[in-house]
């Protein structure tokens, strides 16, 4: 009877997870629809459909019209970047997660997300903007991580504690670095325009900035995809890490990198969102189970579908647009307080 | 075959051992006795090239099937998923496991008899569940080496034997090199072939089973007094009990 | 409506020692000065130029925000005053929080400030016994009424009314032209106060800008949207299809080409029928309030309604800048100031060539 019983509830739950990526990759879709189909200027539905279609067809012509322009040059490069942007950051926090064995771990920890926007913020108080303002966020993101590194590493070896430590310390130091940056900026001009940066938005994603987000975004993907059952090795503790062939010193680094690729990236098209890297990763928990090599995939479509929504809100809501970091805080703060409480109290520890 | 030559290890002023051979031949099983706090872990964390010795040579080969005192791992993973892990090393870095690995894992599991665990998950399993899951990782890894660290110190008396049981099977088989630590001297009595005694005060011995465990070392060993208890008739096993004299107990 | 020559106000610039000055700033404080400020320190941007432009002269400016500074150093005004170039600027951070031990060091008789920031702002200066005069920003009500505090505290009173009654007789002029025009013939006007990286566009409520595009005849594209200031998209732009759009000068960078180039906004109303110009950098910017305000709404009036004004813009700009700075404009100054070079053959834009 019980066997039986038991039987059941296991073939139900196995269907269930056969059916659970169709079903994400199918949310996700509706979801990009959605949002090209939703807009300030009108376009109905049914003409986007026509446009997407034709364009499909005719890869070489030019949009012309108010409409087509607007589907094609505005809404598309926004909706893929959104897409692709949540994807990365919901993977990097995934991934930093497991390395760490703590679910609160986020790329904020280890310092890059400030190295970035210190780096976007110093281009933008030069007066740079575009493939230089990308280039600067991540090369300070990068550099924040190797910073980190070089700290943690003491007497030839790389603890946790170190890292963790080491991270918020290089992590308030840019921070503190920002702050500078935004005291002298000029009131006027760059100033606005840092805060603005900082806050989070895609309403300056075009095909060119989409193009210079992809490469590093798809290429930290790919590592953290291709290493995904190694993240459930990389869980384990150093020794018994060991003695299974895994090399978690070095293979640590891997992750840190492609965490780091996607952050950078990401603060630079898009400053910074938060959040995404928490909230997200803990949702796919609960549909997915731990296993990284389910949970990777499943946080790419829902991180993806998330943001792509959030930024449909963002830029729909009101005539002016309202930044995608307070959107991201308004909606996971509180969901992740909730997510906190019931995991204490499930493991009962605090 | 795993071990060390020549090795010496300090902590500051603490040393650990000095000049140390230990050999664990193919198709022997070894345990490392001593007091708690000696360094038992240690020695065999020196073994296994986890710890880095001061001065001396390891030949332990590059894969080993290590079952540690506890593991780390909380994941929600069924346990076969986990005893899979025994495959990492096989895998490369990029590597998936694929059916060839779950057979192998399945087989484990088989030869530890814990085919019922396959679908359980390891974090709601009871410590001898997840124990035998270990070994069955362990031996998942194909190795010929099994280390274990502090098997039966975590579990209750029928889970210890039921472990010890499984060692003496291993070892009967002669295909490893098997080696674990332990702080009990019956355990080594009912499943080793040679002991490696961790001495107060820094001297390492080591010897067949049958000449390095008796009373006199034993004592010398833990600090109390030793003797054999010999149960009456057939079957029964030579065990050794300290003698409870009470007299440390009391202040001078 | 030019504004006339103050001879003999330029002559009478001793006043008469006499009572106490008093006045109520735009925080309700009573200030109270022994004789009119001879050292002023002036930490809100605008309000440094307004100074020079009240008194025709620098040298009672002792101190301003470094912002200001390069916007003076780097403009007109810095070829006009070039001794501008040697007044601290240290006084304050750009931030507005005033630097006190730099403060004293200058020694003013009035420190002015932003009124309704809060006592971060204005409680080092109080505290270090300093007289302190409050201004509040925003609609042409406020900025006759700080002016007219300045020119009090300096002891000018007899310049201010004139260059007040200026802006009300243009005021007056404008409003009597564009009364009865319907909503229909009133162009709908953007005004992008950032347009590099991200969008910003002006509201209705409490928007100068606004006020000004509506007295010159025009129209808020951006009428619907909640506060005064916002942070909008393309599509959002689209959607308005403004028929002329106005760039800020406080982007050094900007041109033309940020809307000419761009896929959506170039095939706007206003990028068709090129209808797009940068606001004139001259005196001081002139998208906010100051001292040059009038020429601002006279050069939006003739670009909205050429057909309602014809404003000798070239003219008015001679006679301001001699009353305002003492100084005569060449035509190669103008023509910087209105961005002849670039945007000299945008729509309208014939009629401010210099005869």
């Amino acid at each position: 009877m019980s066997m039986a019983l038991n039987q059941t509830s296991r073939r139900a739950q196995l269907s269930l997870r056969l059916g659970v990526f169709p079903a994400m990759a199918a949310g996700l879709a509706l979801a990009m629809l959605y949002a090209i189909s939703a807009g300030r200027f009108d376009v109905p539905w049914i003409r986007v459909v026509e446009i997407l279609w034709t364009r499909a067809w005719d890869l070489s012509g030019s949009p012309e019209t108010m409409d087509e322009r607007i589907v094609e040059l505005v809404r598309l490069p926004r909706v893929l970047l959104a897409a692709v942007s949540g994807a990365a950051l919901a993977v990097g926090g995934a991934a930093l997660q497991g390395v760490f064995r703590n679910p609160l771990v986020s790329p904020q920890i280890l310092g890059i997300s400030q190295g970035g926007a210190f780096g976007g913020a110093l281009a933008i108080l030069l007066g740079y903007h575009g493939v230089v303002l990308l280039g600067m966020s991540f090369v300070f993101g990068m550099f924040a991580l190797v910073l980190v590194g070089f700290l943690s590493r003491i007497n030839g070896r790389t603890e946790m504690l170190t890292v963790i430590l080491a991270g918020m310390i290089v992590g308030a130091f840019f921070a503190a670095l920002v702050s500078v940056l935004q005291f002298i900026a000029d009131p006027n001009t760059s100033l606005p325009a840092i805060v603005y940066w900082l806050m989070g938005s895609f309403s300056t994603a075009t095909w060119a900035r989409l193009g210079l987000a992809v490469p590093g975004m798809a290429f930290g993907l790919a590592i953290v995809w291709l290493l995904r059952y190694r993240l459930n090795l990389l869980a384990l503790d150093e020794a018994e890490a060991r003695s299974l062939g895994v090399n978690p010193d070095r293979e640590r680094w891997f992750i840190f990198v492609a965490a780091t690729l996607m952050t950078g990236t990401s603060v630079a098209v898009a400053g910074v969102i938060g959040w995404i890297g928490l909230v997200v990763p803990h949702a796919a928990r609960l549909i997915v189970g731990e296993d990284h090599r389910r949970l990777i995939p499943a946080s790419a479509l829902l991180g993806a579908t998330y943001l792509v929504l959030i930024d449909t809100f963002a830029r729909n809501l009101t005539a002016a647009e309202i930044p995608l970091g307070v959107l991201t805080a308004l909606i996971g703060a509180p969901v992740f307080a909730v997510l906190l409480r019931q995991h204490f109290k499930r493991t009962g520890a605090a | 075959m795993i071990g060390i030559t020549d090795a010496s290890l300090s902590f500051g002023t603490l040393q650990m051992f000095a000049g140390l051979s230990v050999d664990v031949p193919q198709g022997r099983t070894t345990a490392i006795l001593g007091p708690n706090g000696r360094g038992k872990t240690t020695l065999l964390r020196s073994i296994l090239g986890f710890q880095s010795l001061d001065r001396g040579r390891r030949h332990t080969p590059h894969i080993v099937g290590y079952v540690p005192q506890h593991s780390a791992s909380q994941a929600k993973l069924a346990g076969l998923e986990v005893v899979t892990m025994g495959r990492a090393a096989r895998l490369g870095l990029f590597g998936q496991p694929g059916p060839d690995d779950t057979e192998a894992a399945r087989a484990a599991l088989v030869q530890v008899g814990a085919c019922h665990l396959a679908d359980l998950r390891y974090d709601r399993m009871s410590g001898g569940q997840r124990q035998m899951i270990l070994i069955a990782r362990a031996l998942a890894t194909g190795s010929d080496a099994l280390v274990l660290d502090e098997p039966t110190s975590a579990l209750d008396l029928g889970n210890q034997a039921r472990t010890l049981s499984l060692i003496a099977g291993l070892g009967r088989a002669r295909e490893r090199a098997i080696l674990f630590t332990t702080h009990d001297p019956n355990h080594a009595l009912a499943v080793a072939d040679d002991v490696v005694l961790m001495m107060p005060g820094g001297a390492v011995v080591h010897g067949p089973v049958a000449q390095m465990v008796t009373p006199d070392l034993m004592a010398e060993l833990y600090g109390v007094p030793m003797r054999w208890v010999r149960p009456d008739g057939p079957n029964g096993r030579i065990a050794m009990l300290p003698e409870f004299t009470g007299k440390d107990a009391l202040c001078a | 409506m030019r504004l006339p020559l103050l001879v003999s106000a330029v002559l009478v610039a001793t006043p008469l020692a006499a009572d106490p000055i008093r006045f109520t700033d735009h925080e309700g404080r009573e200030v109270t000065l022994p004789a009119p400020a001879q050292r002023i320190a002036s930490i809100p941007i605008p309000m440094a130029s307004t100074l020079i432009a009240i008194d025709g002269a620098t040298d009672r400016l002792v101190g301003m925000n470094p912002t200001a500074k390069s916007a003076i150093v780097e403009g007109i005004l810095g070829r006009i005053f070039p001794e501008a170039r040697d007044i601290p600027s240290d006084i304050t951070a750009p931030n507005f929080i005033p630097n006190v031990e730099e403060l004293a060091r200058v020694n003013p008789d009035l420190v002015i400030q932003w009124a309704g920031r809060g006592p971060d702002y204005i409680d080092p200066i109080t505290n270090a016994g300093l007289n302190l005069m409050t201004i509040m920003y925003g609609t042409e009500d406020r900025t006759r009424e700080y002016m007219t505090m300045a020119a009090t505290a300096m002891g000018r009173p007899e310049r201010i009314e004139a260059l007040i009654d200026w802006r009300a007789e243009v005021q007056t002029d404008m409003e009597a032209r564009t009364a009865d025009l319907a909503d229909e013939d009133r162009p709908s006007v953007l005004y992008l106060l950032r347009a590099m990286d991200n969008l910003r566009a002006s509201g209705t409520e409490n928007n100068y800008n606004a006020w000004y595009h509506i007295l010159a005849g025009g129209r808020n594209a951006a009428e619907d949207m909640v506060g005064g200031w916002a942070d909008i998209n393309v599509e959002q732009i689209a959607t308005w299809n403004p028929d002329v759009i106005f760039l800020n000068s406080f982007e050094a960078d900007l041109t033309l080409d940020r809307i000419m180039d761009d896929p959506i906004l170039s095939l706007t109303s206003a990028a068709q029928s090129g209808r797009v110009y940068k606001m004139p950098l001259g005196g001081y910017r002139w998208d906010p309030p100051n001292q040059e305000s009038p020429l601002t709404w006279m050069w939006t009036a003739n670009l909205l309604h050429p057909d309602l004004f014809d404003y000798d813009l070239r003219a008015e700009m001679r006679s301001a800048y001699q009353v305002l700075y003492n100084y005569d404009l060449t035509d190669a100054d103008i023509d910087e100031i209105l961005w002849m070079g670039m945007q000299g053959g945008q729509a309208n834009y014939a009629q401010f060539a210099a005869p």
